[in-house]
């Protein structure tokens, strides 16, 4: 046994050692998707502490106005989706057709349907073609769902009863780069509408594509950022208001609802970030002291510390953000900047 | 038909041996001879089959003596002893023909049971009775059970699949629907499952509802085209058909006993269809493993393979090149099986998938922690964990994401949550560079080790030794293989070179000395401790030797000492056993140096730190004195008198140390039963001492006897 000279196999000299063959997936050290793996101090998805002012354009000029103004009506409730398996644009008539079938399979457990029947359920998606920003960015998918009532009358036009749509704008791009081509990333996931086709929908996607769905939750700091971007909006486009909701942990817990005049608001954000100073770029410093400058308003009159509390929501006349994860998109032009940040939040949330 | 005048010689044994098999064996001659007798008679079962066969159409029923008296000499071998194949066409081709009668069919139907094997021809021929569509439906049923039953017994089954159509077609018959359901089944491929037949089912299904049969045979039609129909099957659904097999089942299980019969017929016809789990009213599935189902969009023209299928590892050899992976990577988990394929996979996205799921498992489970209060279920949980751990060291490798899961997870772990489980996930991690080994791994760790009790103190140990276990032996493996990358993948191989690796086990082997010294001094040396730190350093001792790794550590004086010094015999042992090993790892390493003439590469330090240790051993076993020149463990011995123990330096030799004095005691107690005084220092006289050392190595001291005997010069090299 000891015969067996081991410097015979083992040369003493630094010899590249490989790791075993298959490593399952990829090891958290090496270089191409260490974030996805990794705690937070190793990840290349960083909080970034900087953003740019947020920008209107014209969105319309790029997506079909029908396919923003579904976007732009709801309240949205946000979930984040690990990547797509060999999702496919161009199968979205075959999904469609599946996605009905399943949630009547779902809806009548033990009985079989027939895939491409349609009855009761009619499944839509569509492609809203021009959100994305960058090339990495998967075109945004729509899914809505209609239901046919069983003794509604022939005339009678079906009735949306659920819309979804799974997004991707500015997602890091190395971070998308790093994925397998069958794999599609479109972490972000709005739905409008009960819970149960929620679900139901959800439980057809992790089938289909083997993803998985996690509820978004927002936090302080975004919704810290979302008010300070949309104060910044105000002199190009109306903000009409600025309202801020704090719940604070008191016995009984008090909830607090501020509204700022638009024009003060953007009035306290332009002192803290001069407009025509900088390179456009906003630090998360400026977005704090903006906060502060608030808070300390509301003590000076109501001696209370909001800071003491958490924000819990922000909206204006742009969309409406709040902590648990719900958003409104209140005006088109700047859904960019929303998603981006929201995008940039599943991805977060994902890797952890 | 043409044949049928060999029938007799293929029966096996003429019908008259009834009543005389059950007879005993000690008139056996006398049966021979009655054997011989018969067989010069005419052959009674042979004649019968043979006017059987000839009953034409039309003929008498009611009232023909003839008729039924050879029914009842081929039912009574039948049920005796079976049916030859050709006797089953025969018969059952007379039965469905109907040429005996209605009432004669259903009794031919009822006493046909095969003695091996049921010809397919047969069924293939019964199937066109039955379109021919003349007999009564009692006996259309009675047909399929009975072929349901002895569908196992049936030789080859490719004829009846390519009838399979004819077979279908039965489905609208409402009373057959069920039994032919059962049938198609079991003769169902994936070329058989078209568009039209799954309207068919679907249209039957809209008018008797669901029924279990219906459900069962489109779940399998679901199984082979995804792309055509869906299906959820309820939880607590009733699934798999009824037994169909009652009529024959006791008579068919009597005669495939008396024969012994290599071919053996599955009694219960029921699936066994897994039980899902029972519905629980949790909100978040993040735990269940999922259930194995393929892809709707699966490439449907190509053959595949899918892992529903698959039954048997004989099975998946033969079908090991078009297996499809499922739709979910994750429920390859809950399979042994699958396992064994996932062992085989190279699709770098098949990981990545299963790595994506588990991954989000586990941060949804425990680091996100949901707030429905379902993380109190920790039988679930522990569960989950315990596939998981089961699936890794099945494939000896941990999976990525359990990984960076155990680093994020030990920043907020309290130490006590499923802690078996954690610390098990934990030793599977794999190799990687000293620098994130310390960040990621040790310093969380220390924090929980210094902060919690002994036992987990231990346990950390022991899992920390089975790490370096597992690294060992990786390497030990990767070198045999002469360090080629084996890998398809480049991007998916960490590169690492001889010195890292080594880097990386020295940083792991000096943290457990750390963390055991120091846990040895705040624990008040414990005795399990002791024996973990020790089993630790029973691996680190043998590395060169066993794991071919030119790497030489030595314990810790924090380690060293406490066990030099234990009271427990058994840590002392132990001691003398790792002073052996790290003995012949040196003597090797230095022999292998001076024939090769290279550098050395083990450092002179680990040499002086070793004989440094053996010394002290030595001389306080043997020698009984203290004083270790050069030592950085000096005991002034003014301060040893004031303990006033007596000849201090004999404390600690053989006789007088603590773990070994009830030996020494006992050892006197044999020699001189008689002395009222005990005078231990006799011990050591002449043939006495080593009488002594006999008898300490008799009582399973193998460390201690190694480790003097080298050490003495008195070991058979």
């Amino acid at each position: 046994m000891e015969g067996r000279g081991s410097a015979v196999n083992t040369p003493a000299t630094s010899r590249p050692v490989t790791r075993r063959s298959k490593s399952y997936g990829r090891s958290c050290v090496e270089a191409p998707s260490y974030f996805w793996q990794t705690p937070g101090h190793l990840t290349v998805l960083k909080i970034p502490t900087s953003r740019e002012a947020a920008k209107s354009q014209i969105i319309t000029n790029k997506v079909d106005p029908e396919h923003i103004a579904l976007l732009v009506k709801n309240e949205w409730k946000l979930s984040y989706v690990t990547p797509l398996y060999r999702f496919r644009h161009t199968e979205l008539k075959s999904y469609s057709k599946h996605l009905s079938a399943f949630i009547i399979a779902e809806r009548q457990q033990g009985v079989a349907v027939e895939v491409g029947l349609e009855a009761g359920f009619k499944v839509t998606f569509t492609s809203v073609l021009g959100l994305a920003e960058t090339s990495e960015d998967a075109e945004t998918v729509f899914i809505q769902i209609q239901s046919k009532p069983v003794f509604a009358a022939a005339a009678d036009a079906p009735k949306v009863v659920w819309r979804g749509w799974l997004t991707c704008v500015n997602g890091d791009p190395e971070y998308l780069r790093a994925l397998p081509p069958d794999f599609v990333s479109l972490p972000l996931f709005c739905t409008s509408g009960p819970e149960s086709l929620t679900t139901l929908v959800k439980s057809w996607f992790e089938r289909a594509f083997d993803c998985n769905f996690g509820s978004l939750a927002l936090n302080s700091t975004t919704l810290n950022w979302l008010a300070a971007l949309w104060t910044g909006c105000h002199p190009t486009c109306n903000i009409r208001y600025l309202k801020l909701a704090w719940s604070l942990p008191s016995q009984p817990p008090l909830d607090v609802s501020y509204t700022v005049n638009p024009q003060d608001a953007w009035e306290l954000w332009n002192s803290i970030h001069p407009e025509e100073s900088t390179d456009g770029r906003i630090d998360i410093k400026e977005v704090q002291s903006f906060m502060n400058g608030l808070e300390t308003h509301f003590f000076r009159h109501f001696k209370i510390y909001l800071s003491a509390g958490k924000l819990v929501k922000v909206s204006t006349a742009l969309g409406s953000a709040q902590l648990d994860g719900k958003i409104k998109i209140g005006n088109s032009d700047y859904i960019t900047t929303l998603l981006t940040m929201l995008t940039e939040c599943a991805l977060l949330k994902m890797l952890t | 038909m043409a044949d049928l005048s060999n029938l007799t010689g293929l029966v096996s044994e003429p019908s008259g041996e009834i009543d005389s098999s059950v007879s005993s064996a000690s008139n056996r001659s006398l049966r021979l001879a009655e054997k011989e007798k018969r067989k010069a008679k005419a052959d009674p079962f042979g004649l019968a089959v043979k006017y059987l066969s000839q009953v034409e159409a039309g003929t008498v029923v009611r009232g023909n003596d003839e008729l039924e008296r050879n029914l009842v000499v081929v039912e009574t071998v039948a049920l005796s002893k079976g049916l030859p194949p050709e006797v089953i066409t025969v018969l059952l081709d007379m039965a469905l023909s109907l040429n005996a009668g209605t009432v004669n069919c259903t009794r031919v139907l009822k006493f046909l049971i095969p003695a091996t094997v049921v010809p397919q021809e047969a069924i293939v021929k019964g199937v066109s009775w039955l379109c021919v569509g003349k007999m009564p439906m009692n006996a259309q049923v009675l047909f399929v059970r009975w072929v349901l039953t002895v569908f196992d017994l049936i030789d080859c089954k490719d004829n009846l699949r390519s009838i399979y159509g004819f077979i279908f077609s039965f489905v609208t018959e409402e009373n057959l629907c069920p039994f032919i359901c059962h049938l198609l089944y079991l003769l169902t491929m994936r070329e058989h499952v078209h568009p039209y037949r799954v309207r068919k089912l679907l249209d039957i299904q809209a008018k008797m509802g669901r029924q279990p049969f219906l459900t069962q045979l489109l779940a399998l039609y679901k199984v082979f085209r995804p792309d055509l129909v869906t299906l959820s099957l309820p939880s607590r659904a009733r699934t798999g058909f009824k037994n169909h097999s009652s009529t024959w089942k006791v008579a068919l299980s009597a005669v495939q006993k008396k024969n012994k019969s290599a071919v053996s017929v599955d009694q219960s016809l029921t699936l066994d269809v897994k039980e899902k789990p029972s519905s629980r009213k949790r909100k978040l599935h993040h735990l269940a493993i999922p259930s194995l189902s393929s892809a709707f969009d699966s490439n449907s023209s190509k053959k595949v393979f899918r892992l529903q299928e698959l039954q048997s590892f004989k099975e998946l050899l033969e079908n090991i090149h078009h297996i499809e992976l499922p739709a979910q990577m994750g429920s390859l988990l809950g399979s042994a099986l699958a396992l064994h394929y996932l062992d085989c996979v190279q699709d770098e996205s098949a990981f990545l998938r299963l790595n994506f799921w588990l991954g989000h498992s586990l941060q949804e489970e425990f680091l996100l922690c949901p707030v429905d209060g379902s993380s109190d279920n920790t039988s679930e949980a522990c569960r989950f964990l315990s596939t998981v751990l089961f699936s890794q060291q099945f494939l000896q490798e941990g999976f990525s994401s359990t990984e960076s899961f155990l680093y994020k997870f030990l920043r907020v772990w309290d130490g006590s949550l499923l802690r078996p489980q954690i610390l098990d996930l934990l030793s599977d991690i794999p190799l990687m560079p000293s620098f994130y080994v310390h960040k990621l791994l040790f310093e969380p760790l220390k924090q929980l080790y210094f902060t919690s009790t002994v036992f987990f103190k231990c346990s950390v140990i022991e899992c920390l030794n089975s790490m370096l276990v597992k690294w060992l032996t990786w390497h030990s493996v990767s070198a045999s293989d002469g360090g080629l990358d084996i890998s398809l993948n480049s991007n998916s191989t960490m590169t690492m070179t001889l010195s890292g690796f080594m880097d990386s086990v020295m940083e792991l082997v000096h943290f457990v000395g750390l963390l055991a010294s120091e846990g040895l001094r705040l624990e008040n040396c414990h005795i399990l401790l002791l024996n973990q730190s020790l089993a630790f350093y029973e691996t680190v001792c043998d590395m060169f030797v066993k794991y071919s790794l030119p790497l030489i550590i030595m314990p810790p004086a924090g380690v060293f000492y406490p066990a030099l010094f234990a009271t427990d015999s058994i840590s002392v042992d132990r001691l003398g056993y790792i002073m052996y090993r790290y003995r012949k790892n040196l003597t090797l390493a230095k022999k292998q140096e001076q024939q090769r003439e290279k550098t050395p590469h083990i450092s002179r330090n680990t040499y002086n730190e070793f004989n440094r240790n053996l010394q002290a051993m030595v001389n306080s076993m043997w020698n009984s004195w203290w004083c270790i020149p050069g030592s950085d463990l000096e005991i002034d011995k003014e301060l040893i008198a004031l303990s006033k123990v007596a000849e201090p330096w004999c404390r600690f030799d053989l006789i007088h140390h603590p773990a070994l004095f009830s030996y020494a005691i006992e050892f006197h107690q044999r020699c001189w039963p008689e002395r009222k005084d005990v005078d231990l220092g006799s011990i050591k006289t002449g043939k006495y001492w080593n009488w002594y050392m006999e008898f300490l190595f008799n009582q399973g001291f193998d460390g201690l006897k190694n480790f003097i005997q080298t050490n003495t010069g008195t070991a058979p090299h």
